[in-house]
């Protein structure tokens, strides 16, 4: 009888003091504030990234904010920018119509990325052989804080709203809209985001002079918040947009350069329109066919007059999506449109 | 650093690899009129294809009466076809046929073997292949061409070769040859014909050429009634569809057709005018 007590306080005692170590102090889940650590960083800063000197001088993080870059996601988002989809096939086209790469350059397109200007971009993109292309470039995207801004709002209404302070709407508004593809999943945006912020822009393509740089990297050492405005002058967080109209541009004294209207025509024009590229249903070439049409329409007002597709592009409609996209005033400038309609002529005279 | 070198790379010679080395463009479409030309569908791309013919513009049966063929339809098709892979397209359609030929489904595949270049490839060869199906209904009377014995007596085919060269910006040549077999003829025909063709078009401005083309047969019994399908058109290009304009003595759009069974003589007046018009949409 006394050892069943026994037996039976002991194995009491057991359980009361399992039951005792299963009490936890369980919540819902919240999100901790960050920790504010300094990251791993080479000596050099000029290896930074830009938004790792932001973090370590404790400016605002971005909404689009990704702590840790995936090598895996960044692949992803590569492939669905350059194909629209997984090399592998297992997910649906972002859009029949077009791809990423149609329209956005993947590299830096300026020398000074405090100078995104028209001049600026075709210089660097002559010296450097890059598409001159209607939208931005992918590369420092991540940097950027505002998108679709100025005249979007015209083009594409109340829909911009929500994207001009959110990378993810933004990047949803261009495949749905833009590319007139389908809504991308969030994984998918997540990818393409993971890309960007592998693309983003570094303290060495920002422009400093010597001077310059030298008191920048004090500042970041000493973790001064000095060093934030130093370098948020340094590139933009805003494309400006600024739409056009058809009228040929009269800039009295100007005149034409026909070996930049020449790039245009060839790293702008053809990088959609060369045949072979079945990215659009009219293709133009460098023959004398070519440039007898173009020049023969300048002063027409439609689609086949240059001043006109360039400025006011094409719209989507129902039964032939396709369409395309304008070049603003902060993609190509009026000096450009007269420099690629003298080449055009020139050619055409030949 | 590496990785976006190659990426840049990969971009730049994609850009300029592109329309440097293929000649493009030999003809606006997959057809020149009627004809197959050498041109295939980009992958994954679908083209509409509307066709028609009218009657007679002169001779016993045109003229201001009939308003010059208007008040007739010789032939009417429609046809879908698709670019599979850049190189290879199918296609089906649909065509009203002509004579005891009538009511007719007719597809084909084409795959484009070589393809010219502005250097070491002076030509485009390409294949195609076709069939054509009438599933009028079967007539009772077995003198008939439409008492079709057994179901294979519907059939048409077609196999030719198309060697296609570009001179220039303007102006392309094509001459195709093969052989057409009718499975089911009439006692004075011939099941199995060869024939060899030729098709030109010139390019007066970007978007309007002149077309034409001819198809001659051997092998003619003497006792058939047989004309060679001789056709001249105008291409207008708009970038986005391609409508051709045409006269011709053929009544069929189809080449299982036009090639064997055209009996239609130009200098009888029996010759009419006829349009297609192409769209393109990518899938």
């Amino acid at each position: 009888m006394s050892n069943l007590r026994t037996y039976l306080f002991a194995s009491i005692s057991l359980v009361g003091v399992v039951l005792l170590f299963a009490f936890q102090s369980a919540k819902p889940g919240r999100i901790e504030p960050y920790k504010q650590e300094r990251l791993e960083l080479d000596p050099d800063v000029s290896k930074w990234s830009v938004e790792d000197v932001l973090i370590q001088l404790g400016d605002q993080k971005p909404q689009h904010y990704i702590e840790k870059l995936d090598a895996d996601s960044v692949r992803m988002g590569e492939e669905l920018v350059y194909y629209g989809r997984l090399k592998d096939h297992s997910n649906k086209r972002v859009s029949k119509y077009f791809v990423c790469t149609d329209c956005h350059n993947q590299v830096l397109e300026t020398d000074d990325p405090s100078d995104e200007s028209p001049a600026r971009v075709l210089d660097f993109s002559k010296k450097n052989k890059i598409p001159f292309l209607p939208g931005s470039t992918f590369y420092g995207m991540y940097n950027k804080r505002h998108w679709y801004n100025g005249d979007y709002a015209k083009k594409y209404g109340d829909l911009v709203k929500n994207t001009r302070d959110t990378l993810y709407n933004a990047i949803q508004l261009c495949a749905t809209q833009c590319s007139q593809g389908r809504e991308m999943d969030f994984w998918e945006i997540r990818c393409v985001m993971h890309y960007y912020k592998n693309i983003q822009l570094k303290v060495s393509d920002l422009k400093f002079s010597s001077e310059e740089y030298a008191q920048f990297s004090n500042l970041v050492t000493a973790g001064s918040d000095k060093a934030i405005g130093m370098i948020k002058g340094k590139y933009n967080e805003i494309n400006d947009a600024h739409f056009g109209n058809s009228e040929i541009p009269k800039i009295p004294g100007y005149e034409p350069n026909v070996e930049n209207g020449e790039y245009i025509y060839k790293a702008g024009c053809m990088h959609c329109h060369a045949p072979g590229r079945n990215i659009t249903n009219f293709d133009l070439d460098m023959d004398l066919l070519s440039f007898k049409f173009l020049y023969a329409k300048k002063d027409k007002y439609n689609q086949f007059s240059i001043s006109h597709i360039t400025r006011y592009g094409t719209y989507a409609v129902s039964g032939r999506k396709q369409y395309m996209p304008q070049y603003t005033y902060e993609n190509m400038s009026n000096e450009q449109m007269l420099d690629l309609m003298k080449f055009i002529e020139t050619k055409a005279a030949e | 650093m590496i990785k976006r070198l190659s990426i840049t790379l990969f971009v730049l010679t994609t850009w300029y690899g592109f329309g440097q080395d293929k000649v493009t463009e030999a003809f606006a479409g997959t057809r020149v009129i009627n004809n197959h030309s050498n041109e295939t569908l980009p992958k994954n791309t679908l083209e509409f294809i509307i066709g028609h013919k009218f009657g007679d513009i002169a001779g016993a049966t045109g003229g201001v009466d009939n308003f010059f063929g208007f008040d007739n339809i010789a032939d009417v098709r429609f046809a879908f076809e698709y670019g599979i892979i850049d190189n290879l397209d199918i296609g089906i359609g649909r065509s009203k046929g002509v004579g005891a030929r009538t009511q007719m489904l007719d597809g084909y595949a084409k795959y484009s073997i070589l393809q010219q270049k502005t250097s070491g490839m002076p030509i485009s060869l390409t294949f195609v292949s076709s069939f054509a199906f009438s599933y009028v209904k079967q007539s009772h009377d077995s003198t008939a061409l439409a008492s079709y014995p057994t179901f294979w007596n519907r059939m048409i085919f077609t196999n030719q070769l198309l060697v296609t060269r570009k001179f220039g910006n303007r102006f392309t040549w094509q001459v195709n040859f093969g052989y057409n077999h009718r499975n089911y003829v009439k006692y004075d025909q011939i099941n199995g014909v060869y024939f060899v063709g030729t098709s030109g078009r010139l390019r007066f401005t970007k978007n309007i050429a002149l077309l034409a083309e001819y198809n001659y047969t051997f092998n003619r019994l003497p006792t058939e009634n047989h004309q060679d399908p001789l056709s001249f058109g105008i291409e207008i290009t708009t970038g986005g569809h391609i409508f051709a304009l045409h006269f011709s003595n053929a009544k069929s759009l189809n080449e299982n057709l036009f090639i064997p069974e055209t009996t239609s003589n130009w200098g009888k007046g029996q010759w009419r005018f006829g349009f297609t018009f192409n769209r393109r949409f990518k899938l």
